[in-house]
């Protein structure tokens, strides 16, 4: 399988063990499970309750994934991106890296391959607390009116498509993480991207395109515009990756 | 005559002409020949912001030379040249290490990039002296000393042809400096590595270099075999008199070369092809004979710290 990858991009995941990353990827999203769940917990129990326990389940599923694409998603991004390229910046592993007989380009694809990997880390982890979640919360309180099967495909598809459409975010914040030296900058921007998101992502013509309120538009309005944005999203940051990482091969960070 | 440069050119691991690269804010090298023949541990001394890591990143491609060319292991465009940069491996300044990972994982990420098999990686950190136990620590808990071994390792890894090291001895304690010494020593002699290092440690450069390179804003001030520099005889007696005026006259009688060196102490100079303990004894002998007033003398050597202060004209600094 080894074989398969890149070089630069096994070592990138032998990088990763040991760092803070695979622990956030697996925090971040239980964080958000937790605290949706004490909200549901700690709320007065609905006056209407929901009609049927298949309602209440895709009730439960948006309420947790828009907390996650809307504030929790573009700051583990963010964070990610900043702590995977400074990796290399604070220790000084460009002037060592770039040395090497590797196209520069692929150090750079790399980095953006862990941070996809890490999201999906989260979005598999998110998958696996929403289920746990909707079986857990009727037990304590059975008046929110969970029940049935969950609804497994909508589940995995609306977490799908706003993983694939957070991708162009990534590569934005991973550019901005590798080209700054600076810690503080690039979590900095990557702050102040989310803040603006809370108020073009009210926009019905700008938020589905503002990169970090994509994933949320993914699962607004009953998800009707997932697939279309989760297409956008990944194509665009699959050419913009692609891009980036070829300029940043020819204008390295050093 | 074609021929002639082209095995000149394959007995030059490095080649540069008119190497330019100038700074923004000022500083870098300008129109450098730099020409390090295989096999040779050359070293290039200067002081800090002299240019030695300006020269040393444009080899490693790092930097892209404004103006000239140059040609590292007969490959055009080391920036560019895979097979050029496999060739050659680098220890740049303080070693480039992961902290959070081991030291032998440290240098399988490396391994990876390079795609050198695990066993390697075992064998080039016994080679440096990383074993045991030091294999497994993590590298924050690495003395300075570890590090700079650890950093060497990342260079031989790949067993490379042409070893770049920049300032190797950085942070070494005297003991650590003279274990990279005998590392560096035994690589270029056992395995016919050619070695270009770069530092300011004099003396550290006379026990180890075959050539030197010095460099001094940004210009080859000298270039060339150490012991063309430094010759290995040569150098001045000096005899100490209580009567120097005297035994200045009685020296000039005997046409031996010397000079007043202040405090009761003369210089005499020393043929560079004829100085040995033998040489020694009868220039001395003559002295006691010809009634030369002196009570002590010692040699003095030509060392290249004197040789370095003369060319850079930094002595008075």
């Amino acid at each position: 399988m080894n074989s398969l990858l890149p070089s630069a991009w096994v070592a990138e995941a032998m990088k990763l063990r040991g760092t803070l990353a695979l622990a956030l990827a697996v925090f971040a999203p239980v964080l958000v499970v937790a605290l949706f769940c004490a909200q549901m917990l700690l709320a007065p129990s609905p006056s209407v309750p929901p009609a049927g326990g298949e309602q209440a389940w895709l009730a439960l599923i948006r309420g947790m994934l828009a907390l996650w694409c809307f504030l929790m998603l573009p700051l583990y991004v963010t964070l990610q991106a900043a702590l995977l390229a400074n990796m290399e910046h604070a220790n000084q592993q460009w002037k060592h890296l770039l040395a090497l007989p590797v196209p520069r380009h692929q150090h750079f694809l790399a980095k953006g391959w862990a941070l996809g990997l890490l999201s999906c880390l989260s979005a598999a982890t998110l998958y696996v607390g929403v289920l746990l979640a909707g079986y857990v919360l009727p037990w304590i309180k059975p008046s929110l009116g969970i029940g049935g099967p969950p609804p497994w495909q909508a589940l995995l598809g609306s977490i799908v498509a706003a993983t694939a459409a957070s991708a162009l975010m990534a590569v934005l914040q991973m550019f901005i993480a590798l080209r700054a030296r600076s810690f503080t900058v690039a979590v900095g921007t990557g702050m102040a991207a989310c803040v603006a998101g809370f108020l073009i992502g009210k926009s019905d013509r700008f938020g589905p395109l503002y990169p970090w309120t994509m994933p949320l538009h993914t699962v607004v309005q009953g998800g009707a515009q997932q697939w279309p944005l989760a297409a956008i999203g990944l194509s665009a940051a699959v050419l913009s990756g692609g891009a980036l990482a070829y300029w940043l091969g020819r204008y390295p960070p050093e | 005559m074609a021929d002639t440069r082209d095995g000149a050119a394959m007995a030059l691991a490095v080649e540069g002409r008119g190497l330019t690269y100038r700074y923004r804010g000022g500083g870098g090298i300008s129109a450098i020949d730099l020409f390090v023949p295989r096999g040779a541990v050359y070293a290039l001394l200067g002081a800090n912001g002299s240019g030695k890591t300006t020269t040393i990143r444009l080899l490693l491609g790092l930097l892209r030379p404004q103006a000239g060319t140059l040609r590292v292991l007969g490959h055009p465009d080391p920036a560019r040249s895979g097979a050029g940069r496999r060739a050659v491996g680098a220890l740049v300044e303080a070693p480039s290490l992961y902290p959070h990972l081991s030291g032998r994982r440290n240098l399988e990420v490396t391994a990876r990039l390079l795609g050198v098999s695990r066993s390697k990686v075992d064998q080039v950190m016994a080679e440096v002296g990383l074993d045991g136990r030091d294999r497994d620590r993590k590298a924050r808990d690495y003395s300075l000393g570890m590090k700079q071994r650890l950093g060497l390792a990342f260079a031989l890894v790949g067993d490379p042809e042409l070893l770049v090291l920049d300032e190797p001895g950085n942070g070494l304690d005297p003991a650590g400096m003279v274990q990279m010494r005998h590392m560096v020593a035994a690589l270029a002699r056992e395995r016919g590595i050619t070695v270009l290092l770069s530092s300011h440690l004099l003396g550290e450069v006379e026990h180890l270099a075959t050539h030197v390179g010095i460099i001094e804003s940004g210009g080859l001030r000298y270039q060339g075999r150490l012991g063309d520099l430094v010759p290995a005889s040569g150098g001045q007696l000096e005899i100490a008199s209580a009567e120097p005026a005297l035994a200045l006259a009685r020296l000039g009688e005997l046409a031996i070369p010397a000079s007043a060196a202040g405090a009761g102490l003369i210089h005499i100079e020393l043929p560079v092809d004829g100085c040995s303990d033998q040489v020694d004894r009868e220039l001395l002998l003559r002295l006691v004979e010809a009634g030369v007033p002196f009570h002590a003398f010692h040699r003095r050597r030509v060392s290249l710290e004197s040789r370095y202060f003369a060319l850079t004209g930094r002595a008075g600094e």
